[in-house]
């Protein structure tokens, strides 16, 4: 299939959702994966599904994200995930155990209150707890818990499972999936795309550009400048113990989450930094993330100080400069689309849906103008890579 | 970080209690260094020099009393010796190293100018049916009953695999009153005329040994049992019996009680590969191994490798190795010190090399396209081989998203034991040996001190 009608760069998380969507409409697609897919940030998350909102900054994270914004995109997430695995037909390791967003100082607790208004507003059930109240829900909680605010919508879903399940079924949709097919080009052929790698290409009206970290570099082949600011985070898994709690706890004030997948191990993580974003090979973890994410989810769930810690890994967060996400078609250039940025994985099914309305010239279930690339383009894209 | 972790410093960190790192220290400890020796074991020694416990050592003897000798002497010269010390982690070319001590889960950084690894080997298993029987072992875990514990692992052995190292096994285990039921050697090592049998006249040493176990074993009965293999393991909750693909094609059974199944030992490399350093697949084609120079130096600035770790080549290589990578450390760190006349070490390692060598050609490992798709691979998280295959067949998968489909390589282990069998089974390009990626920690950590070493900010 040369011809396609959509070609879709990168088979992450996105570009899986967005094949599967597309296809679904009956449009007939090629993915593109420069690797093995979902190898980067898509398989290296902690596979939250954050219904309610989250902390405002990462461990280091410069701007705060808008959080009042995304949520009624995090409620049309949460109808998507219920439907997903009857949806393509796959056990992806569904939980909607519900999650706890802990407070431990007045300050923190505040932001709960003030969050739960934007999610009543928005329509997410949410209720905000003393800390007895959810320790009694939860009794592995500490004492240090001084408020939290339950979700029963929160979840989780295995990220090495759900991009291979959308994989799959785009692939009986009639969708192709090259990998290890880096691309190498894409020109401008009267109203469409040519997209290359090395001797082979593809052409077609529509490229959708969702290649995580390497959305610029991507862009930057078809002339378009399109600023990110990827950074490396890190996970950390404990060894597997029999079932002890079925929530996503999370700080408000802090970068941190904490559930235990379906295999018994205990995923902490929360977006800390790692030592080194490696866009070439693996990137590096550091030890005092580790060090400070352990002794923040120990302070929180302090059980976890019996238990061994079994591997940690780092992976690429495409962040843009304002820490908001990005989709929509780049202004300018007609047919070429992007998506990604920051809650890429709770917000997948959502922009999959989106890009496939978009492309269709339908509006969106959720208005996401503001969220369109133009805020991102800048002048100086490097000249496009002639074959 | 600074709360959690207890800081130390030395000129050379050797991790490694092993022969190699034991005749490491030694000299650079003798060359005036100040060294520290990190072994996650309790007692120093390794695997070849391990250490029997007092009493069955008041009634049974020393256990190879060189090995005795050597700790001594590097305890006299001043080195830091710390068992029971788990390295989990490295940062910076190897000069910070993350430690746990391994009762009491207390942390340590320690940093120095420069760092041996000398982290031995491990057996390699080959999964076949039935490999995952009580009463199926390594031939190194038998040998160790055999000579720590003076008990034999079963009452009616068979011993199978490939390499040198059955044949001592076979020994000691007939020392502690077991019976071989057979000997079964995937190759033909042990014929007269063989072609290449000039390479090992140049070791007559190590061929006198083997020629010692031969003897011993045909003294007893033993049966050695060449181009022969086992197919499967049979038993409800123990094995009881054991099928052999004979050299003619027939297959029969035998009874057991106890299976030692080994093709010889891999390399433990996680530690340089953590740190990055360039690697080179090694003659097996299996393993990803650190390219050295002829000190064991690495790519990595200031970090050097000896011992099996750097390519498996026995205990007297790993003295040798161990001996040229702390003179290449002690001319780094102290190059006003006099030159050292090194050829005599040299020429014995290279010889030692070609012994290695020969033994690489006298005992090629059987494929893996022979293991049944029902087979368990890895044990840990319980993949069988169709399931990798089948990761594998999508197309989409290379070596870590066919870890990623299957949780092959997830578990306790990492995929040390199994790693090399499933990169085999997916592997996409021919020849190319992949592996798993060398993370941190290198061992499961326990996270208590990290937990609680920590107050709120």
């Amino acid at each position: 299939m040369n011809q396609p009608d959509v070609v879709v760069i990168g088979a992450g998380i996105l570009g899986a959702s967005a094949a599967f969507h597309l296809a679904e409409r009956g449009y007939r697609v090629v993915v593109l994966e420069r690797g093995a897919p979902n190898r980067e940030g898509s398989g290296t998350t902690a596979g939250n599904l954050h219904i309610q909102a989250i902390h405002t900054r990462r461990p280091g994270q410069e701007v705060p994200v808008d959080s009042a914004r995304l949520l009624p995109l995090q409620r049309r997430a949460s109808d998507h995930w219920s439907q997903i695995e009857e949806r393509l037909g796959a056990d992806v390791e569904l939980r909607r155990g519900g999650g706890f967003m802990v407070a431990e100082t007045a300050a923190q607790e505040a932001e709960l209150r003030e969050k739960h208004e934007w999610e009543r507003q928005a329509g997410i059930p949410t209720e905000v707890l003393t800390g007895d109240e959810a320790r009694k829900q939860l009794p592995l909680l500490s004492d240090r818990v001084r408020a939290a605010s339950w979700c029963p919508l929160d979840g989780y879903a295995n990220p090495l499972l759900i991009t291979p399940a959308y994989l799959t079924a785009a692939r009986r949709l009639g969708v192709e999936v090259h990998a290890f097919t880096p691309v190498t080009g894409i020109q401008r052929v009267g109203d469409d795309y040519k997209v290359l790698s090395g001797d082979r290409s593809w052409t077609a009206p529509v490229v959708v550009n969702v290649a995580g970290p390497w959305i610029t570099e991507i862009s930057a082949l078809a002339g378009v400048g399109i600023q990110m600011s990827p950074v490396a985070i890190q996970m950390h898994v404990t060894v597997r113990v029999p079932p002890v709690m079925h929530h996503l706890v999370q700080h408000i004030g802090e970068g941190m989450s904490v559930k235990q997948v379906s295999a018994g191990n205990l995923l902490i993580g929360g977006g800390w930094p790692a030592a080194r974003l490696d866009m070439e090979g693996r990137s590096s973890v550091s030890v005092p993330s580790m060090a400070g994410n352990l002794a923040q989810a120990g302070r929180v769930l302090p059980f976890l100080g019996g238990l061994r810690l079994l591997r940690m890994w780092a992976g690429p967060l495409a962040a843009t400069p304002d820490e908001m996400p990005v989709v929509g078609e780049v202004p300018g250039h007609p047919g070429f689309f992007v998506a990604g940025g920051t809650y890429a994985f709770t917000l997948a099914p959502v922009w999959g849906d989106t890009l496939a309305r978009q492309i269709a010239g339908e509006a969106p279930a959720d208005p996401v103008d503001d969220l369109g690339p133009g805020r991102l383009l800048h002048d100086d894209a490097s000249t496009p890579v002639s074959p | 970080m600074a709360d959690v972790m207890a800081q130390s410093e030395a000129d050379v960190a050797v991790i490694g209690g092993g022969p190699a790192g034991l005749h490491a220290a030694l000299v650079l400890a003798r060359g005036g260094l100040s060294v520290v020796l990190l072994d996650e074991s309790d007692t120093l020694g390794g695997q070849y020099y391990k250490r029997r416990a007092e009493q069955l050592t008041a009634a049974f003897g020393d256990f190879r009393p060189r090995g005795t000798e050597l700790i001594r002497q590097v305890r006299d010269s001043g080195v830091d010796c710390r068992t029971g010390t788990l390295v989990w982690g490295a940062e910076d070319g190897g000069r910070t190293l993350f430690t746990s001590d391994v009762r009491t889960g207390a942390l340590g950084r320690v940093s120095t100018r420069a760092t041996l690894a000398a982290t031995g080997a491990y057996e390699r298993s080959l999964p076949f049916p039935g490999w995952t029987l009580p009463g199926v072992v390594t031939p190194g875990f038998a040998l160790h009953l055999a000579t720590m514990d003076r008990v034999p692992v079963g009452q009616r052995v068979v011993l199978a695999g490939t390499g040198p190292f059955l044949l001592p096994v076979a020994c000691a285990l007939l020392e502690v009153g077991a019976r071989i039921e057979a000997l079964v050697e995937l190759n033909h090592p042990y014929r007269p005329g063989f072609s290449s049998i000039g390479g090992a006249l140049r070791q007559p040493a190590r061929l006198a040994e083997a020629a010692r176990y031969l003897l011993t074993l045909a003294r007893h009965g033993v049966r050695v049992e060449q181009g022969s293999r086992v197919l499967a393991a049979h038993g409800d909750t123990q094995v009881t019996a054991v099928d052999i693909a004979q050299e003619d094609g027939s297959v029969k059974q035998l009874e057991t009680d106890a299976l030692c199944v080994g093709f010889g030992f891999r390399p433990s490399t996680e530690l340089p590969r953590l740190l990055g350093c360039a690697t080179e697949p090694d003659p097996s084609g299996t393993e990803q191994l650190p390219i050295v120079d002829a000190d064991g130096a690495t790519s990595v600035d200031g970090l050097y490798v000896a011992g099996d770790c750097a390519g498996i080549a026995g205990v007297h290589a790993a003295g040798v190795r161990g001996q040229l990578a702390a003179h290449a450390i002690l001319r780094r760190l102290s190059p006003e010190r006099p030159t050292v006349r090194l050829s005599g070490l040299r020429r014995r390692a290279r010889a030692l090399d070609r012994f290695a060598e020969l033994a690489d050609r006298l005992y090629p490992l059987p494929t893996t396209a022979d293991i049944p798709d029902e087979t368990q691979v890895c044990r840990c998280e319980g993949v069988s081989a169709g399931e990798i295959r089948q990761a594998a067949a999508t197309g989409w998968n290379d070596l870590h998203g066919t870890k990623a489909a299957t949780r092959a390589g997830m578990g306790p282990c990492q995929g040390r034991e199994c790693g090399h069998i499933v990169a085999a089974l997916a592997g996409r390009n021919e020849g190319a040996a992949e592996c798993f990626a060398a993370r941190m920690p290198i061992r499961p950590l326990p996270m208590a001190a990290t937990v609680e070493g920590q107050e709120v900010p």
